[in-house]
């Protein structure tokens, strides 16, 4: 038994050895058939070929995508521009080349140690771009002097413009050549002279609007000359990318900011998350930092203290300050700890553990329910709630309404911001929480960190009754969104308070009401430093005169129309005083804008 | 008793092994422009080393090797892992790690080792129980955790070469067709899924490996100048040192993946021919002893070790005749670089090994 068991294993073995050994031999045999067809069938052409060594490969750069706003204008666009190019197999010397073309455009040393440094880098027969943008008077004249210019040629190549500068700029971003360690990463073709995007959707969208490159196989004879072209594959220009901002509102914004030092606008339709406006100041201009030479501009984007390369839309961190309160609100109502007529008192001021609280109102809001509170933005009322709510639940909603987190808009870099818990100063900070930084927290302060977009998207959940909006930047279909009723009761309570912000005499924005179109909102005055009680007592720390770092953040969040929420809106004013003064009446000039707009 | 073992060693398999080895040496002389130096004379000194190394393998106690398959398995898997995990800290891919100062590629040392997993594990089962599912479960993740470490390098080829060698081997042992073609539906069904495992940035490495058009200049023209090498050689080619290379000057991996395109110039048709012909004499002497070998054990081992060689040669031709796409595999023992090598000759080690004690009756733990 156990033999024949044996024997068969045998068996099998030999016989799928043997069939085995047969499959490899053919296989090599292909291989075989292959070479002898290579080396033996069309010997003869690729001996020519070898002899003259006269093939070569040449790249087509495909043309960039172009880039467009929701109403198809052009935001991102092409320029035929004329570049100066380098063959260093075309020289007899690079040296004598770039002498002679000296005569015709100024090369300082650095440049031609540059160029000379990149000959040894790339393949001999590569061409090397060395000038880019040339003015027509120079082109000209090298052109009539082709003949005394070894290795050196003319060609056309197109130049990314951004016809509306500085208003895109942290959206789009830029491109600019890759560096050496960009190079190796994937989705980026390894041509070293073709752009890339760095920054904005330039860059997280760079795989489609880069397009597809295309190459001439050509015949060379040995001085030069092309003599046929063999083959070619044109390049295909990388897709065309439809945005959701609307360009309008988009520079509206812009320079409506442009009255402040810095600061940031975002507008979502809330319907279908559109984002229509994302703005941010102070910008820069795309244009200046891709045409060469950019070095002073460049030192004068690195050296401005307000840093215009950040988009303080996703990447600025405020404390949300008072427009935290609807969350906080939210939490307590949704877990119990007062129901919507619940009323606290405010004097002004309450005491916890050592210290006092301050509302920002000296001699308090009197009896507050929670509609009040924030129509009048009482902090005191907020100290009470959060106080027995515990950080844990306010941190539980505020994740909900879409705060802490980064959202899938393509845009590269945001910052997540802080949604502070117990577990989180655990785990970041190593030490325990204290009740009074609870406190803090409910009103928007302390360790609480949001980014101005995300107030425009927690903003926009509140608005929608709990439809978790997903903002995209791409124009979109209609899109359904995940309705979440977990909040819905609540969400009435507070939006009838945001209504009463804007909408009636007591609220802290009335002065920014429209009349045809009613909107709804909430204020915010964020501090930047605590302020002492010697300062508090001579009532002089909100004087306008403060020096600028010192003042306070403005911000505005809102929605319209107050009944049927079509549009949500942050507006966040750096160092700009209080939200009621300065950011309310910005959100008010767009709402108007838009509504004006007739979308 | 050792130098009775050292009589009976298999020399035409050594012979077969140094031979392959000069053509190597020969042709990275003549890449480096008719100088020892940087290729040659290391690519020498290293045969004799590793020759060194696998005359002690074949030597040691083959139920040494037996006993500690799974051991050397899983050690070769731990490297493996490893390089994985020093990629990830130092931002950046990697395939290598030191080891006593060699550069070693521990995906090819693993290839090595899944054969000796595979070869014990069938070694020790039933032939009856070879055909239940039940018992594919263990050799199938043998084959797939190191598949899965190699493809996040990503390393296609390599991890082609991996499936290839495990199917080989289990076709061997008598696995059903049915279940290979079945095996084959699933993979493909299970790569999006398999997709959604991984992380987003090992995943955009595979894709923008698999997609060569974000390097249309370096693949195309790579093949334009080794078909052009190749095909200039002729019949008889143009003499040894006297390749004009000026094309193959563009080639990054002439004294590696591209070795065969520069043979093919210098000696033509009948020296390619003459490298295939000594590589199909090299894999019939492992089937040879794997045929007359009376254990399972060295039965598998032999051929594995063959089917891997098959793989390397096959898939390097092809890639340099343009059969294949150019997924960098190198030419045993005529191509440089001493990862590869070291592990072929540890396996050839082992074959001779097997030659040794063909007449064993059984391997068994007891």
């Amino acid at each position: 038994m156990f033999y024949s068991e044996q024997k068969k294993q045998i068996t099998t073995y030999n016989r799928r050895t043997f069939f085995l050994f047969l499959l490899k031999l053919s296989l090599f045999t292909a291989v075989g058939w292959r070479i002898y067809n290579i080396q033996i069938l069309d010997s003869s052409k690729y001996e020519t070929l070898s002899k003259k060594n006269q093939i070569d490969l040449e790249i087509i750069f495909p043309l960039r995508g172009k880039i467009f706003d929701r109403n198809n204008i052009l935001i991102a666009d092409n320029e035929k521009v004329y570049d100066v190019y380098l063959i260093p197999e075309n020289t007899k010397s690079i040296n004598n080349t770039l002498n002679s073309l000296s005569k015709f455009i100024d090369i300082d040393f650095a440049k031609r140690r540059k160029i000379i440094q990149l000959t040894s880098k790339v393949k001999k027969f590569e061409k090397i771009k060395i000038f880019e943008n040339i003015s027509w008077s120079n082109l000209e004249k090298i052109e009539t002097n082709k003949y005394n210019l070894e290795g050196i040629f003319i060609a056309e190549d197109h130049l990314r413009i951004y016809p509306y500068k500085e208003v895109f700029s942290h959206l789009l971003g830029y491109i600019s050549k890759p560096n050496q360690k960009e190079l190796s990463l994937p989705f980026i073709s390894k041509m070293p002279n073709l752009d890339i995007g760095k920054e904005g959707l330039e860059k997280s969208f760079n795989p489609l609007l880069v397009g597809k490159a295309g190459q001439r196989e050509i015949e060379v004879n040995s001085s030069g000359r092309v003599i046929r072209e063999i083959s070619k594959v044109d390049s295909i220009q990388g897709k065309e990318l439809h945005l959701s901002l609307d360009l309008r509102i988009q520079e509206y914004a812009v320079n409506l900011l442009q009255s402040y030092r810095a600061g940031s606008i975002n507008v979502i339709n809330i319907k279908n998350g559109e984002i229509l406006c994302m703005a941010s100041t102070p910008t820069y201009d795309p244009n200046k930092i891709i045409k060469k030479p950019n070095k002073e501009y460049w030192d004068s984007i690195l050296s401005n203290s307000l840093s215009p390369l950040t988009n303080r839309s996703l990447q600025g961190l405020y404390s949300p300050g008072s427009t935290f309160k609807m969350i906080v609100a939210i939490a307590a109502l949704k877990y119990g700890v007062i129901s919507s007529k619940s009323t606290h008192s405010c004097s002004g001021k309450i005491e916890f553990g050592d210290r006092l609280y301050h509302c920002w109102k000296t001699n308090g809001h009197g009896k507050m329910d929670v509609t009040n509170a924030i129509t009048q933005s009482c902090d005191v009322f907020f100290y009470e709630i959060s106080k027995k709510l515990g950080i844990d639940k306010i941190a539980k909603v505020a994740e909900d309404f879409g705060l802490g987190q980064i959202f899938d808009i393509s845009m590269p870099n945001q910052k997540k911001g802080i949604i502070p818990s117990k577990k989180w100063k655990k785990t970041t900070l190593g030490e325990s929480w204290y009740a009074g930084e609870t406190l803090i927290s409910g009103i928007g302060q302390g360790f609480v960190l949001t980014s101005p977009f995300q107030l425009a998207v927690m903003t926009s959940i509140i608005a929608s009754d709990g439809k978790i909006v997903e903002p995209t930047i791409l124009k979109s279909k209609n899109i359904n969104f995940k309705t979440n009723s977990k909040y819905s009761d609540e969400i009435k309570i507070i939006k009838k308070a945001m209504f009463n912000v804007v909408n009636i005499n007591k609220g802290t924005a009335f002065k920014s009401r429209l009349q045809d179109v009613k909107f709804s909102g909430k204020t915010g005055t964020s501090q930047v430093r605590s302020i002492s009680l010697s300062e508090r007592e001579s009532d002089e720390f909100r004087k306008k005169e403060q020096e600028w770092k010192k003042r306070d953040h403005a911000l505005f969040v809102g929605y319209i129309p107050y009944d049927d929420p079509q549009y949500a809106i942050s507006v966040i004013i750096e160092h700009g005083g209080s939200g009621a003064s300065t950011a309310a009446p910005i959100a008010k000039q767009v709402f108007n804008y838009i509504h004006k707009l007739n979308l | 008793m050792i130098f009775q073992k050292l009589k009976n060693l298999n020399y035409l398999l050594i012979f077969l092994l140094i031979l392959l080895s000069f053509i190597g040496a020969a042709g990275l002389y003549s890449a480096a422009d008719g100088s020892y130096q940087p290729w040659a004379s290391r690519h020498l000194i290293r045969f004799y080393v590793f020759l060194l190394i696998a005359i002690v393998i074949s030597i040691i106690d083959i139920k040494l090797i037996y006993k500690y398959c799974y051991l050397l398995f899983i050690i070769s898997l731990l490297l493996l892992i490893s390089v994985e995990v020093i990629g990830v800290l130092g931002k950046g891919a990697t395939r290598w790690i030191r080891i006593f100062g060699l550069s070693i590629q521990p995906s090819e040392i693993v290839k090595i080792t899944i054969i000796l997993a595979l070869a014990k594990f069938y070694n020790d089962i039933k032939f009856e129980n070879v055909k239940k599912i039940s018992y594919l479960f263990f050799p199938f993740l043998i084959l797939i955790i190191p598949f899965i470490f190699v493809v996040i390098q990503p390393d296609l080829g390599t991890s082609l070469s991996i499936i290839t060698l495990g199917i080989f081997i289990l076709f061997i042992v008598g696995i059903r067709l049915w279940k290979f073609i079945l095996g084959f539906i699933a993979t493909i069904i299970s790569i999006p899924i398999l997709l959604q495992f991984i992380k987003p940035y090992q995943r955009e490495r595979i894709i923008s490996f698999l997609n060569p058009e974000s390097d249309p200049l370096g693949q195309g023209y790579q093949l334009i100048q080794s078909k052009i090498a190749l095909g200039s050689g002729g019949s008889t080619g143009k003499g040894f040192l006297q390749g004009t290379q000026s094309y193959l000057e563009y080639l990054p991996e002439k004294q590696t993946d591209f070795i065969f395109t520069l043979i093919g110039e210098e000696f033509g048709f009948l020296g390619t021919i003459f490298i295939i012909f000594l590589f199909v004499l090299l894999i019939a002497v492992c089937y040879f002893i794997s045929f007359k070998c009376f254990h399972s054990f060295g039965k598998i081992l032999a051929l594995g070790v063959a089917s891997n060689i098959f793989i390397y040669v096959f898939m390097n031709i092809a890639m340099v005749s343009g059969l294949l796409p150019v997924v960098g595999i190198p030419l045993p023992l005529i191509s440089y670089g001493g990862s590869v090598m070291l592990s072929i000759m540890i396996s050839m080690g082992l074959v001779l090994n097997v030659d040794l004690n063909y007449n064993l009756k059984k391997l068994n733990n007891a």
